[in-house]
């Protein structure tokens, strides 16, 4: 055969190089194994087996036009896991997205080789294709999933059979979408890169944190860290693969902390009920009584132990969105009566700290669906905030106005701190990652974490613009109730019930 | 009965189950100043014999009392088959989260659900004052 015969003759010359970079490949495959996959030493040597066992099958069946990408990948893990080309330094945690990447990126290139392999093998009956198709198979302890063109499951290794409970047979041929039914902590889910990267490049690689998985049967829900390599221009039209990378047991026991909060700060709320008891007894019987001096101590207790209701409220509200509880209910409502209302409340907050609120409401808003408790909590928030973070400066400004679109748009600006541009991103989801960390977040990792999911919820958009140093505006969208109305009768009901999570469906199918 | 303020008159009456003594004194203060009458009874089984007696037009019900749970009351006082029918509105008063499902049973069933850090006494007796 004229194509084997000239593939072999390629391959003697590589064979050279392959030994050159056998040692780098062994170098690489022990970091990713040891530091990045973190396998104990059993695991380990049965990974570092396994890629030499796919080099050998890669000279045996000459392979050497798929030899540079993988040794290249390997290349960039090495280089990437000594930045200081000393070799030995651990890779930082901060850099375990990379790291997750690589392995996906290696993964799926050795993966692409075994694929041409079999083929060369069913062509040359060299009786190595059950070697080289057992190799993901049994050797990497990960789950992993390979997919098509069409999303569907291609291969899927022992790991990820074991790991979601299904048997590996039953997961190829199905839709990823149907098999994995995956949230997000953000709307950058697995399906929304996919689409994108398909429309923007012809490789690309992303891991999420996090990721939370529903399996069926009263399993317990997984929960994991995700990798995915996408390359368009294979051969054999394995175009995604994904790795899972459990983390179940530690970021479930995060998850009790949560519940544990939301038992804890019930307690709370017995104490607050009579503080703010005894505050407004006094407020009645001591009015005009007392100098300004004290009258001012009373306001400012006041505006604590709302504040602290609100907290209380934030933290309970993110552990129910948590557990898919916080459920809402929207009912036509006027925007600019509720805005006053909310403000009214705030008002008391912003005076004790000297700053004026602004309220601007353009006339005539049609009115809105809203869960008037959760929508309030979202003010509440955002003018806290601004409040907050005013610094020297001594008015918030809230504007409710109709966007060109006809929804109702309210913004709350401050001229205060601003917000750094590299914080602006993780603004909204960065609750869990820096949840081990409150003394840096401070109260708005919960707040801002609440309002998107409530607006979010509701149809709505919360964003932000911010300059360093020049204040922020928060704004958010609410839908008008005649157009949620008509929404929900042509979708054939009238149930304008909704759900807010904290976690985003994967697909656009699962959506709730 | 362990204790009943009176305005004068022909005010309503209210029962308050709850047996934070501190949390039924504020509440007691701000409602007799919006002119209720009010009993407060901390005891679960002693408040649904009272209860019973059908005198009261609105009863505000703790979940958490001793003896039988304010849900027992409720479930008890909203029984269907009960004749007569207990007139008084009876308005949840509650520190304690519960799930979306047993809360949206729970307000089937009463004329009024509170979470009572989220309101001030007075508050409260503004509340009250909008269930007829």
């Amino acid at each position: 055969m004229d194509y084997l015969q000239k593939l072999i003759n390629q391959t003697r010359i590589r064979l050279f190089l392959v030994i050159l970079v056998d040692n780098i490949i062994l170098i690489g495959g022990f970091w990713v194994g040891n530091k990045i996959l973190s396998f104990n030493a059993i695991e380990l040597v049965g990974f570092l087996g396994a890629i030499a066992l796919v080099e050998t099958t890669l000279i045996a069946t000459q392979m050497g036009k798929y030899l540079t990408q993988p040794v290249k990948a390997l290349w960039q893990a090495i280089m990437h896991l000594s930045p200081e080309s000393n070799g030995i330094s651990a890779p930082e945690v901060k850099d375990l997205h990379i790291g997750r990447e690589l392995v996906a990126n290696l993964t799926s290139q050795i993966y692409q080789l075994i694929s041409v392999a079999d083929k060369v093998n069913t062509e040359t009956n060299l009786k190595v294709k059950e070697l080289s198709n057992n190799f993901i198979a049994q050797n990497l302890p990960l789950p992993l999933f390979v997919l098509d063109t069409g999303e569907t499951v291609k291969f899927a290794n022992q790991a990820a059979a074991e790991y979601i409970g299904i048997a590996a047979h039953e997961l190829i041929g199905k839709n990823i979408y149907m098999i994995l039914d995956m949230s997000f902590q953000s709307e950058d889910t697995f399906d929304n890169w996919l689409k994108n990267v398909k429309s923007t490049s012809a490789t690309a690689s992303k891991s999420w944190e996090r990721v939370k998985l529903a399996v069926r049967d009263n399993h317990p829900t997984l929960l994991f860290d995700l990798a995915a390599y996408y390359n368009r221009d294979n051969p054999e039209k394995n175009e995604t693969m994904l790795i899972l990378f459990d983390h179940t047991k530690q970021y479930s026991q995060d998850d009790q902390a949560i519940s544990f909060l939301a038992l804890s700060v019930h307690e709370l709320r017995a104490p607050l009920t009579l503080l703010r008891g005894y505050i407004e007894v006094f407020e009645e019987e001591l009015e005009g009584k007392v100098d300004d001096e004290l009258h001012g101590f009373m306001e400012k207790m006041h505006a604590q132990a709302e504040q602290l209701t609100a907290f209380v409220n934030n933290i309970l509200n993110v552990a129910r969105i948590d557990d898919d509880q916080l459920e809402l209910k929207l009912e036509e409502a006027d925007w600019e009566k509720i805005l006053h209302t909310a403000i009214a409340s705030l008002n008391i907050r912003a005076k004790v700290r000297g700053i004026t609120l602004s309220v601007k409401c353009a006339p005539n808003l049609p009115t809105v669906g809203v869960d008037r408790l959760s929508v309030q909590e979202v003010l509440n928030n955002l003018v806290d905030n601004a409040v907050k973070y005013s610094g020297e400066s001594k008015e918030v400004i809230i504007d409710a106005h109709l966007t060109q679109d006809g929804i109702v748009e309210t913004t709350i600006q401050d001229h205060g701190l601003g917000i750094p541009t590299s914080i602006i991103p993780n603004l909204f989801s960065k609750f869990y990652r820096d949840h081990h960390n409150r003394a840096q977040i401070g109260g708005t990792g919960l707040g801002l974490y609440l309002s998107k999911a409530i607006v979010t919820a509701h149809g709505g958009n919360l964003w932000v613009r911010s300059h360093e140093g020049e204040g922020s505006t928060f704004g958010f969208t609410l839908l008008p109730y005649a157009q949620l109305s008509e929404d929900a009768k042509k979708n054939g009901s009238d149930n304008l019930t909704r759900s807010a999570h904290g976690w985003i469906k994967n697909h656009s199918l699962y959506r709730r | 009965m362990e204790n009943t303020t009176t305005n004068n008159g022909s005010s309503r009456s209210v029962l308050c189950i709850e047996d934070e003594h501190f949390i039924s004194e504020l509440y007691t203060r701000a409602l007799t100043k919006n002119g209720y009458t009010v009993t407060v009874i901390s005891d679960g089984a002693e408040a649904l014999k009272e209860s019973e007696t059908n005198k009261y037009d609105i009863i505000l019900l703790d979940l958490m009392v001793p003896n039988i749970t304010g849900i027992e009351i409720l479930r008890t006082l909203r029984d269907p088959a009960r004749v007569p029918p207990i007139k008084a509105k009876i308005i949840i008063i509650t520190n304690l989260e519960q799930n979306e499902s047993v809360r949206a049973d729970i307000e089937k069933q009463a004329d009024g659900y509170l979470v009572k850090a989220e309101l001030t006494p007075h508050e409260l007796a503004d509340f009250v004052d909008t269930i007829k």
